[in-house]
């Protein structure tokens, strides 16, 4: 089970991602069924997520297209500024969202 | 891209010659959880939750035995493939009704620059629509055996 506002943001992004490839399949010319039981389980997905959150998701997913980013050998894979000390410890917690001090995108540690 | 270039998204450890699953959701449980085990990615939920969301665009069950989830996520820095066998075979709701015995998961990033996402899943059909390859598959009990089938796919 996803509980934690991260999670939920990590995976509101993948459902994006996939709405997206199917919208790049249609304009192809295929037929994609399921679109609609994706975008159900987006809106019930949305719903959890805390306000102030998701806005700045949507406004990141805006400017950038992708609003969480991978933080690598401690550098954002966004705009590749190395992030510092006291944001690594918390990052890596896990227990809150963290932006890049230098682009603003969510950070996602992998490690 | 050729057999061989699929080689280095696979793994011993992302390799399960016998699926303890008995079913189409308990198999895709227990590849969430070998990513997860074997450091893919940080958390099992959040792939699973993608391969359970994947499933809801039609079934992966593409026939012939075969079954490939996939999936582009955040929770991911890297292409990878993992492979599992259901010696019984799965209901995967596939596309010929049969029954599943090969399961191939990808799972890749979403900022994948180089774009290797649908050529990779597009090699995969092409060698799992041979049925030699196929039958090679089922017999390989060894990780060594099943790299074996893509070293020599053309």
């Amino acid at each position: 089970m996803l509980n934690k506002q991260l999670d939920f943001l990590v995976a509101l992004q993948d459902l994006d991602t996939m709405l997206k490839d199917i919208e790049d399949v249609k304009a192809l010319g295929f037929e994609v069924a399921g679109k609609e039981k994706l975008q159900e389980a987006r809106d019930q997905l949305v719903r959890k997520i805390n306000k102030p959150l998701l806005s700045n998701y949507l406004k990141l997913q805006m400017r950038y297209k992708r609003s969480i980013v991978p933080v690598k050998d401690d550098v954002c894979l966004g705009c590749f500024m190395r992030v510092p000390t006291q944001l690594i410890t918390r990052g890596r917690s896990d227990q809150e969202v963290i932006l890049c001090e230098g682009c603003g995108r969510i950070l996602y540690w992998y490690e | 891209m050729e057999g061989r270039e699929l080689i280095k998204f696979f793994s011993a450890d992302l390799f399960i010659p016998k699926l303890k699953a008995k079913s189409k959701a308990d198999s895709l449980d227990e590849f969430a959880q070998l990513f997860a085990r074997t450091r893919v990615i940080r958390k099992k939920d959040i792939v699973l939750e993608l391969l359970k969301q994947r499933e809801k665009l039609g079934s992966t069950g593409i026939g012939k035995g075969v079954a490939i989830p996939h999936g582009r996520t955040t929770a991911a820095l890297e292409v990878k493939i993992a492979f599992g066998k259901s010696e019984k075979g799965l209901d995967f709701n596939a596309l010929d009704k049969k029954s599943v015995h090969l399961i191939f998961v990808v799972i890749a990033p979403p900022q994948d620059e180089n774009n290797r996402y649908l050529p990779i899943l597009g090699k995969l059909v092409e060698i799992l629509n041979e049925s030699s390859n196929r039958k090679k598959l089922l017999k390989a009990e060894s990780f060594e055996e099943f790299i074996q089938v893509f070293k020599e796919a053309e």
